[in-house]
């Protein structure tokens, strides 16, 4: 087993990713059930609404601990490339699509929560970039 | 930056993975340093130059 995938910051980035999006996705269900369609805003249903955005900012915190707990500076550096890339792709896409949709009102509306698992789609194609590139990179999740 | 790295680990029979082991990094790591995708930090380089008891200025080469 190569030292990247025994890494123990890989580990506790697996572990506390897969708990927050645990969840998460418990969350968006707990909305779910507890909003009727069409409520009115009320306290109860605003803090139960926004509970999933708790879970999006954990795992940001759970990326930002990947970057700061790996101690080896050249998979640091892939993995930082691969946050960046996601980033640009991100903006890009945003800033196109809703100016996009300032200029033809028929386009369809893209929610706005949509954009956390854009980034993290994202960040599969700077996996993918960044693999192809050094062709040797592949290893990091 | 350019590196002997390569050249002084097979002068020495050493595998990509035994240097890393040494080192304390992953392989890609070496991988990446041989081929000059990557220049080490200066406590990398350390670490390098001791492991084969070479001054920095022996392993790692200007441009």
């Amino acid at each position: 087993m190569s030292r990247t995938n025994k890494n123990p910051a890989y580990r506790r980035y697996m572990w506390r990713g897969a708990a927050v999006s645990a969840a998460y996705v418990a969350s968006v269900f707990l909305a779910t059930l507890v909003v009727p369609d069409g409520a009115k805003t009320a306290p109860l249903y605003l803090v139960v609404a926004m509970l999933p955005g708790i879970f999006i900012g954990l795992w940001v915190w759970v990326m930002a601990r990947l970057l700061i707990e790996l101690d080896d500076e050249y998979l640091r550096f892939v993995e930082v490339q691969k946050a960046l890339i996601a980033t640009g792709v991100t903006l890009a896409w945003t800033g196109a699509w809703g100016l996009a949709e300032l200029f033809l009102p028929d386009l369809p509306k893209v929610p706005i929560f949509f954009v956390f698992p854009a980034w993290c789609l994202a960040l599969c194609i700077g996996q993918i970039i960044v693999h192809l590139r050094s062709g040797d990179a592949g290893g990091a999740p | 930056m350019n590196n002997r790295l390569k050249i002084l680990r097979a002068e020495r029979d050493w595998s990509q993975q035994h240097l890393a082991d040494a080192l304390g990094v992953s392989r890609q790591s070496v991988n990446a340093i041989e081929t000059g995708r990557f220049d080490p930090s200066l406590p990398l380089a350390f670490r390098i130059a001791d492991i084969f008891e070479l001054p920095i200025e022996a392993i790692f080469l200007r441009d």
